[in-house]
């Protein structure tokens, strides 16, 4: 018999698998006259969509799903398949409701596909947001600015400007989905038999297509079921992966590799939407300030932010040593330079520190992963008979 | 490229040793303290006026793939974890550094500040990131907001945070030379860059002029290295004055870098350093010269009138990182830019030249492409290569898709020819 | 004295064709060699073989086009034109309504946008990497054991084709075996490795447009699952030849022909 908890995976599935223009078109039914916001990875400052009443919706490529039929003319072969395929969407209109798209400095592909979204869908708005790399006071007060300028932005866009009030209010409710986002990883830190990796991706990745007060009470109720779950350890290695932090690798290939005989203890899958590893806390200051000083001193290490004041692998050998995990394995999008750069030091930094680990490429568009499932097989059987 | 620009030639080449005989002195523990910087629209002026030793990795990098000694370097770095699909130019410059700093034109000196001047290139921001990782050095990030609003000019608030990184930066240079900023010196530096700003502009307008007096192109090269390694002197300055007084010759005597000047080409794109004659020669036989390029402005776009201001010399720093260079503006500014260079310059064609180590330069340049052919109806031919890695550049491949190209333009020409 | 008749020689990595065309663009001979590896000779057996064929001498010949990788080897030529320049031209003269040509060999996949004259007026071609050519396809038989020729009707019985994850003529090899051991039937197998390439070739030739009509050439040309997995993505037929290899030879044949008549002098070797 189907579980309350079951049906939340099922419902969240199901939505992973909806049209994103569905998805808009089916918000925008319920709220008349309120707009879709398309958000590329990886970190959009959604709480600004919200409190403008717009919906944050993940635009995070089109996975394997949909075949390139036009972007390839656009875009050439050496560059990842998320830029094709986010640009795919929008020249076969699969991203109808969305009203605008925000897109940010993550990266130089990243950079010039809102250039050309700009030339191909003149009427969509794009927004893009310079996220700061010299980290620390002037940063803040730089990204206030840029982000006051966003708001300025969905306000003309939705006809309303968000007030103090509505940013503290959406603030806060970020911060307590956030929680319950940090709850699921907590399950999968301490007793991963009771959540597989893939369903922990599922319901996290359905926030990103639903309004976060929705999706707060499905996380709400999905929580103390998981921990009632009954399930036995099994005997795999626990695993933090990292370096997925943009393009989205198939559920599919998630499944495999836990599979394979590994537990993904910790990941960095989604990461835009986990950017904050703690509260935003808007309190009763200036709410744009919080989330600018959040962002610059304490959002989440990662390959997108060059936060020189501590050195680019610690972040990880923090989390393996936090976590107790055996290995990192480096799941890589093909082409994606800041994840390839990423490694050369992870790689140098884990050597040093004697944790095993393996690197690993792939594409959204994979449809088959034999060939990467017995790559980590094999990895895991070298450590458990090592 | 000496053939015919025989006295400019000679100078660039004296400067450039000279240059290189510097950094010598200071690798070997003499002279000044090196600052590593990137190309990029980058505040050169700032680091004269400490009379810090400006290096420029991407420069060494692509000094050993001209000499073709770039592939051991890029090996090296990919036995360290780097990809075949990283930009060569840092896995060039990271193995070169990892094997001792040594290069055809001599020893390159250890940075005492490496200084990422973080304009519009993501990769820029991994490359020093991880020079001072593997060989711990203070390091600064200089963050320049992207050109992203509609009207094409930074934000005011974008300005005003490059002027206050800039203050900082001139305390950590204060810091590392125990020197005190001379502004003096440092309006002097600016007025320098000033003057090299406008006369570098009145070269480039030369290639208005029917044959162009050279290539802007692959002859533009000759003038880079001293424009961004060198800007901010007088000796730099110098150069650029002889440098107009020798063009402007050329082009009153009505001579091209050709026999014959057949086709006027824009080119976009980093040239493929490794067979930069090879490639040149494509063209030539074909009697195609090109009357601009986008890849002469990744450092400082003057033609369309920016000029450093002595009396503002921060803020004009600032100016010329946020919205004065290629690569910190958008996309579709570059294509803008380059419709003008079309109609303004009176291009018959344009010519990207596609690399995969720099994606910033080309990803989406076949959106680009789709511009130019169906937008404006400009003749544009699309290949592809590498600016540094010798391993992806095919000869009878790009003869083939450059040959056809220009058979193509000879018959329409020729068709058109007969029918006016 | 005999009309002129004028020749073109196409010289490619595998196989050199030559075509003499007489004054009214009739084909009066051909041929066609293997390359080997000498490319000067290869251009020389197959322009004497071609003359054997129409009974003609080499003074006959008013002019000789070389065009394909090799054209530049072609000693006894006259002029050298891209196979590019060619197969638009010949693609023309085999079917008039020409407006596109999709020519597919081993490394390389072009499209080319045609004049009414059979002129280019635009092209593009695979970017470096060779994901989705000709080579892909000989991976993938390679993989299943089974001869190249062999391939494209079997690929034409597919039920349901499956889903490659990639183009790449590398990995390639890797999906085929995953799904043999997951009991897929050969015949799905390539029904998905041609649609795969279909796919990619018409995202490709659609950056110079897809006017009809489309004539297909080049090696890949013979492969009746690719010309069927080709149609149905564009939704329209193609013009497929059965002497698709000779048409590059014909098209510098014809730029021969246009030389000799307009009376340019035979030069040898001369740089376009």
């Amino acid at each position: 018999m189907a579980t309350p908890l079951d049906d939340s995976l099922a419902r969240c599935r199901t939505l992973l698998e909806t049209p994103l223009a569905e998805v808009a078109g089916g918000w925008k039914c319920a709220h008349p006259g309120g707009s879709v916001i398309g958000c590329f990875p990886v970190y959009t400052p959604a709480e600004l969509i919200h409190a403008s009443g717009a919906l944050p919706l993940g635009v995070l490529g089109a996975g394997n799903q949909v075949e390139i039929a036009h972007a390839d003319a656009r875009f050439q072969s050496f560059v990842c398949s998320i830029v094709k395929s986010t640009l795919e969407l929008g020249l076969t209109s699969r991203l109808d409701g969305v009203d605008a798209m925000v897109f940010h400095s993550i990266c130089d592909p990243a950079r010039n596909l809102a250039s050309v979204f700009k030339r191909n869908f003149p009427g969509v708005p794009v927004f893009y947001l310079h996220l700061p790399q010299n980290m620390g006071a002037r940063a803040v007060e730089y990204l206030d600015a840029e982000y006051r300028r966003f708001l300025a932005g969905l306000a003309e866009l939705n006809g309303r400007a968000a007030t103090a009030d509505d940013l503290r209010s959406s603030l806060a409710l970020f911060d307590t989905w956030r929680a319950l986002v940090r709850g699921l990883y907590r399950v999968r830190a301490g007793s991963p038999e009771k959540l597989s990796a893939a369903e922990c991706y599922a319901l996290v990745r359905a926030g990103t297509l639903m309004p976060v007060e929705e999706h707060a009470a499905l996380l709400g109720a999905a929580l103390p079921a998981l921990e009632a779950r009954p399930a036995r350890p099994k005997d795999r290695i626990r695993v933090v992966l990292e370096g997925s932090f943009c393009e989205q690798p198939p559920l599919e290939l998630i499944e495999r590799l836990e599979e394979a005989g590994c537990y993904l203890v910790d990941d960095d899958f989604l990461l835009g939407w986990r950017f904050f590893g703690q509260d935003v806390g808007a309190g009763s200051g200036d709410p744009v300030r919080a989330l600018a000083e959040a962002y610059v001193d304490a959002s989440v290490y990662s390959g997108i932010k060059h936060d020189l004041r501590e050195p680019k692998a610690k972040h990880l050998l923090d989390k393996v040593r936090a976590l107790r995990a055996d290995a990192v394995v480096i799941l890589a999008a093909k082409f994606c330079e800041p994840a390839l750069f990423d490694y050369a030091l992870y790689r140098k930094a884990l050597d040093e520190a004697r944790i095993p680990h393996l690197f690993l490429e792939f594409e959204e568009k994979a449809w088959v992963f034999d060939r990467l499932r017995s790559e980590v097989e094999t990895f895991v059987e070298s450590m458990l008979f090592a | 490229m000496g053939r015919y620009q025989d006295r400019m030639h000679l100078l660039q080449k004296d400067m450039m040793a000279r240059y290189y005989a510097e950094l010598q002195v200071s690798a070997e523990g003499g002279g000044e303290k090196a600052a590593y910087m990137l190309v990029s629209g980058n505040p050169v002026e700032l680091v004269r006026a400490f009379g810090l030793l400006p290096v420029f990795p991407e420069v060494n990098a692509l000094q050993l793939a001209v000499k073709k000694q770039a592939l051991p370097f890029i090996q090296k770095a990919e036995e360290l974890g780097y990809s075949i699909d990283n930009c060569a130019y840092v896995k060039a410059d990271i193995g070169c550094y990892l094997s001792g700093r040594k290069t055809p034109l001599g020893e390159i000196p250890r940075p005492s500040l490496i200084l990422c001047n973080y304009v519009g290139c993501n990769v820029y921001l991994q490359w020093f990131e991880h020079l001072a990782e593997y060989d711990p050095t203070p390091i600064f990030n200089l963050d320049i907001p992207f050109t992203r609003l509609d009207h094409g000019e930074p934000a005011a608030e974008d300005v005003a945070y490059v002027v206050r990184q800039l203050e900082d930066l001139v305390a950590v240079c204060e810091g590392l030379t125990g020197r005190a900023l001379d502004e003096a010196r440092l309006r002097r530096v600016v007025e320098l860059s000033a003057e090299t700003g406008e006369l570098w502009s009145q070269v480039k307008a030369l290639t208005r002029r029917r044959p162009s007096p050279f290539d802007a192109y692959f002859d533009s090269v000759t003038m880079m290295a001293p424009l961004y390694c060198l800007r901010g002197t007088e000796e730099c300055r110098d150069f650029f004055r002889a440098a107009v007084d020798e063009l402007t010759e050329r082009a009153d005597a009505g001579q091209g870098p050709l026999p014959e000047e057949r086709f006027r080409i824009v080119v976009e794109g980093p040239p493929p350093w490794p067979y930069l004659r090879t490639f040149r020669d494509m063209f030539s036989r074909w009697g195609a010269v090109a009357v601009a390029s986008t890849y002469s402005t990744v450092g400082g776009l003057w033609e369309f009138g920016f000029r450093h201001d002595p009396d503002k010399p921060l803020e004009s720093i600032a100016r010329h990182m946020l919205q004065w260079n290629l690569t910190n503006r958008n996309f579709l500014q570059r294509y803008d830019q380059i419709r003008r260079y079309v109609e303004e310059w009176e291009a018959d064609a344009l010519v990207i030249h596609s690399v995969k180590s720099c994606r910033l330069f080309s990803a989406g340049q076949g959106d680009m492409r789709e511009y130019f052919t169906k937008e404006l109806g400009v003749p544009t031919l699309l290949v592809e290569s590498d600016l540094q890695d010798p391993r992806y550049f095919s000869e009878a491949q790009m003869k083939n898709r450059v040959d056809a190209f220009f058979e193509s333009l000879s018959h329409r020409r020729a068709v058109t020819g007969a029918a006016s | 004295m005999k009309r002129p008749v004028a020749a073109g020689v196409d010289v490619g990595s595998t196989q050199t064709k030559a075509v003499v065309l007489d004054a009214e663009r009739r084909v009066v001979a051909r041929s066609l060699v293997e390359t080997g590896a000498n490319v000067s000779r290869a251009a020389e057996r197959a322009f004497e073989a071609a003359l054997d064929a129409g009974g003609l001498a080499p003074d006959d010949v008013a002019a000789v086009v070389g065009t394909g990788y090799g054209r530049y080897k072609v000693s006894f030529g006259d002029a050298q034109v891209t196979e590019i320049g060619c197969h638009a031209r010949g693609a023309q003269w085999l079917f008039p309504g020409t407006r596109t040509v999709i020519d597919m060999g081993g490394q390389d996949v072009k499209g080319i946008r045609v004049g009414d004259q059979g002129d280019v007026r635009d092209f593009v071609m695979n970017d470096k990497c060779a994901a989705g050519t000709g080579r892909f396809l000989a991976s993938a038989a390679e993989a299943l054991s089974l001869p190249l020729d062999a391939i494209g009707s079997i690929a034409l019985c597919a039920t349901s084709p499956v889903r490659l994850s990639t183009v790449c003529a590398v990995f390639v090899e890797s999906d085929v075996l995953s799904y043999l051991a997951a009991g897929r039937s050969v015949e799905d197998i390539l029904g998905g490795v041609h649609s795969a390439i279909a796919a990619r070739t018409v995202a490709l030739v659609r950056r110079v447009g897809l006017e009809p009509e489309i004539t297909f050439t080049g090696g890949v040309s013979r492969n009746v699952g690719m010309v069927h997995a080709l149609e149905a993505k564009l939704g329209m037929k193609l013009n497929v030849g059965t002497d698709a290899a000779y048409t590059g030879a014909l098209g510098a044949a014809l730029f021969a022909l246009e030389r000799a008549q307009a009376g340019v002098p035979r030069a040898g070797l001369a740089a376009s």
